[in-house]
């Protein structure tokens, strides 16, 4: 499956050295691709709307100059956190992911599908049913409740004598989910039609409503979790070869078993109590960055982050553009464009590998 | 095999069906008694047997109580069969028809012609559904198929959860578009007997009716199937094909259920596992017994989520998921690595 040419590569030296780092050359033109991508499409959004604003006046505003007090609003209120927003969710949905794979060395494992999601949603839709008074400041702190609480009862579940076993943590989590999920549309079904909507829109993956309390609370999680996860990349590289190989090679799978999937439930609890479910990113950004470059884990994670910064910035983006005064939650856009191509990946892959 | 041993066995296996169907004739009959307002069983028997259309109580139960527990013994065992024929015939403890996606298929595929083409005629919606949980089942399996590892009950049950969240997402879709009818259909997508159209019924009998009578005719050969495709093949099955019908068996009573009640999950799920406690692994027991306790189980639980709530009633979908779900946690737990 791997290229059978060798890529070419750079080897950066340090401390006379006695740090190196090698590097594939492929995989860094694509991070900076992504990264130049990443940049236009943050342009385009902060300028694209209902309010449109022409690149000029966008860069000047953003270089402090004040044209009018309304474009000052526009962009530094509402389009540029929102802008944020999407982007560092996007990048912890596609890390949250990665590692999920990893652990599970099952490439269809996601986030959203075992349960995490779930129980954040059923936090957030008990809150906004039963407890209207509360205000939407709770959201936040609920979903990151309701997340972990329902990642560790999972966890629980799955521990056999040998340690928390990777398949029995996504087939617990699909229970799990269609339980929280069945009490949560309980809740919307006899809830008032209007409370009702307005976790409706929460639970389709919403960014509509994001500020900047959302992105420093996002960056603050980011800022831990990444490094957290990159000091486990090596632990990652090992666990691709298998639980036994691993073993063999004297890593404690137990101990990376259990680090990963909590790095991955932190950062996918963090992403959707801000802004809702979303689907299908910890699922296709993974996928699509193997199959860009053939890179060692550290830099493969910087591109699966890339790939899901750019993948919700443009689901945002299509979603309230496309249809517009309509809103379509970023969520919706993700998993609708998200399945087709991952199932079109997948039936790529499998034709590859069987010639 | 020696004869003691395997006529005790058929005694206790044949000895169950009267007790299921006094259980399932009970069930039946306080299903109609219990509601808004509850009625005593002589009445419901009356009513049954010598309907008398003055007498206003027997208009309630034959126009509206009578049809509810009907559909209610279509839906269970319709679904009941549809669990257990899937998990015998892919050897997949956890197959079932909304794990697998083919429920989602066929909610989406209703929904989506009901909104688009307006009135569509009750006789298609059977049909419509299938379609939609064929092309549903086929995605799932194909992702399977094509994922690394190959259809294992893991990845199985995994491309079934995404082509079941990919299918609401397009539902959500429609409703944001279209805000009309959401409140409608928000109520029927979590799988409920209440306030169903009767014609539909009428409609979609055949085809359930049919396909259970095919699946019973099938149960032997899928009990070979289910020791695996070299056995089979060797006891003379033509696997190849009797996976084929068992897809469009499934896919029909699936189709059916659906029409009738909407998606209800994990029936057949629990029921196809609690019948195997009793008869072991023979198919042409399981097959019956299925039907028979799948339907007086939702019968069971209609009966709950009209009273647990009084008077408003609880979607049946959601209990027969709070009730399956924690089996399915359970199964799992069993399943030694």
């Amino acid at each position: 499956m791997r290229s059978i040419h060798p890529a070419r590569h750079v080897v950066l030296r340090a401390a006379g050295d006695r740090l190196a780092l090698r590097l594939p050359v492929r995989a860094l033109l694509i991070v900076l691709v992504l990264v130049v991508l990443l940049l236009a499409l943050v342009a385009v959004s902060l300028g694209l709307g209902s309010y449109g604003l022409s690149v000029e006046q966008v860069i000047q505003t953003l270089h402090g100059t004040t044209l009018s007090a309304m474009i000052d609003n526009v962009v530094w209120q509402l389009r540029l956190p929102r802008t944020c927003v999407a982007a560092l969710a996007g990048a912890m949905m596609a890390l949250s992911g990665a590692s999920l794979q990893n652990v599970t060395r099952n490439s269809l494992a996601d986030p959203s599908l075992v349960g995490v999601s779930q129980g954040a949603a059923l936090a957030v839709v008990t809150l906004t049913v039963a407890f209207p008074d509360l205000g939407p400041g709770w959201r936040p702190w609920m979903a990151f409740g309701g997340s972990i609480a329902v990642a560790a009862l999972i966890q629980s579940l799955s521990i056999t004598r040998q340690g928390v076993s990777s398949v029995r943590f996504i087939l617990m989590g699909i229970g799990v989910a269609a339980l929280m999920s069945s009490v949560t549309s309980a809740l919307m079904t006899y809830g008032a039609l209007d409370r009702a909507m307005s976790a409706l829109t929460w639970l389709s993956g919403s960014i509509g409503a994001a500020s900047w309390i959302d992105v420093s609370t996002l960056s603050w999680w980011m800022a831990v979790l990444f490094p957290i996860l990159l000091v486990q990349s090596r632990a990652m590289a090992v666990m691709r070869l298998g639980e036994a190989t691993a073993t063999g090679l004297g890593a404690p799978v137990r101990r990376h078993n259990y680090a990963l999937i909590s790095t991955s439930v932190a950062l996918a609890a963090v992403a959707t109590s801000v802004v809702g479910p979303l689907g299908f990113i910890g699922l296709i950004a993974p996928h699509a960055a193997r199959r860009l470059a053939h890179a060692g884990v550290g830099l493969a994670l910087v591109i699966t982050g890339l790939l899901g910064a750019v993948m919700v910035l443009a689901a945002d983006l299509a979603g309230r553009t496309l249809f517009a005064p309509l809103q379509i939650p970023a969520g919706l856009v993700t998993a609708f464009v998200g399945v087709p191509f991952f199932v079109w990946l997948l039936f790529r892959s499998g034709r590859s590998a069987q010639t | 095999m020696t004869a003691p041993v395997s006529s005790t066995k058929r005694f206790a296996a044949w000895s169950g069906v009267p007790v299921l169907l006094g259980v399932l004739a009970l069930f039946f009959l306080l299903h109609i008694a219990i509601g808004a307002k509850d009625l005593p069983l002589r009445q419901v028997v009356d009513a049954i047997f010598f309907p008398d259309p003055s007498v206003f109580e027997h208009r309630i139960i034959r126009d509206m109580r009578l049809p509810r527990a009907v559909m209610a013994i279509a839906v269970g065992s319709a679904l009941a069969v549809a669990g257990a024929l899937m998990q015998g015939v892919t050897r997949n403890p956890l197959a079932e028809p909304g794990l697998l996606g083919l429920m989602a298929g066929a909610s989406f595929a209703v929904v989506i012609v009901s909104n688009t083409a307006g009135l569509a005629h009750l006789a298609v919606i059977p049909l419509v559904a299938a379609l939609g949980a064929l092309g549903a089942a086929v995605l799932v399996f194909g992702i399977a198929r094509f994922a690394p590892g190959g259809a294992t009950p893991l990845t199985l049950t995994l491309s079934g959860a995404a082509v079941s969240a990919f299918l609401g997402t397009c539902v959500s879709i429609g409703h944001l578009l279209n805000e009309e009818g959401f409140d409608d259909l928000r109520v029927w997508l979590t799988g409920t007997l209440a306030g169903r159209d009767i014609a539909v019924l009428y409609f979609a009998a055949p085809w359930l009716i049919g396909s259970l009578i095919v699946s019973l005719g099938l149960a032997r050969q899928v009990t070979a199937l289910a020791m695996g495709d070299e056995v089979a093949k060797g006891l003379g099955v033509e696997t190849g094909r009797l996976k084929l019908v068992t897809l469009a068996l499934v896919v029909m009573l699936t189709a059916c259920s659906v029409a009738l009640a909407g998606p209800m999950g994990f029936i057949g799920l629990v029921i196809p596992h609690a019948v195997r406690l009793f008869v072991g692994s023979d198919y042409r027991w399981i097959v019956p017994y299925s039907a028979l306790l799948g339907a007086a189980y939702l019968l069971g639980v209609d009966i709950f989520a009209r009273i647990v709530i009084r008077p408003q009633e609880l979607s049946t979908g959601i209990i027969t998921a709070m009730i399956g779900a924690p089996l399915f946690i359970y199964l799992v737990r069993q399943r030694s690595r």
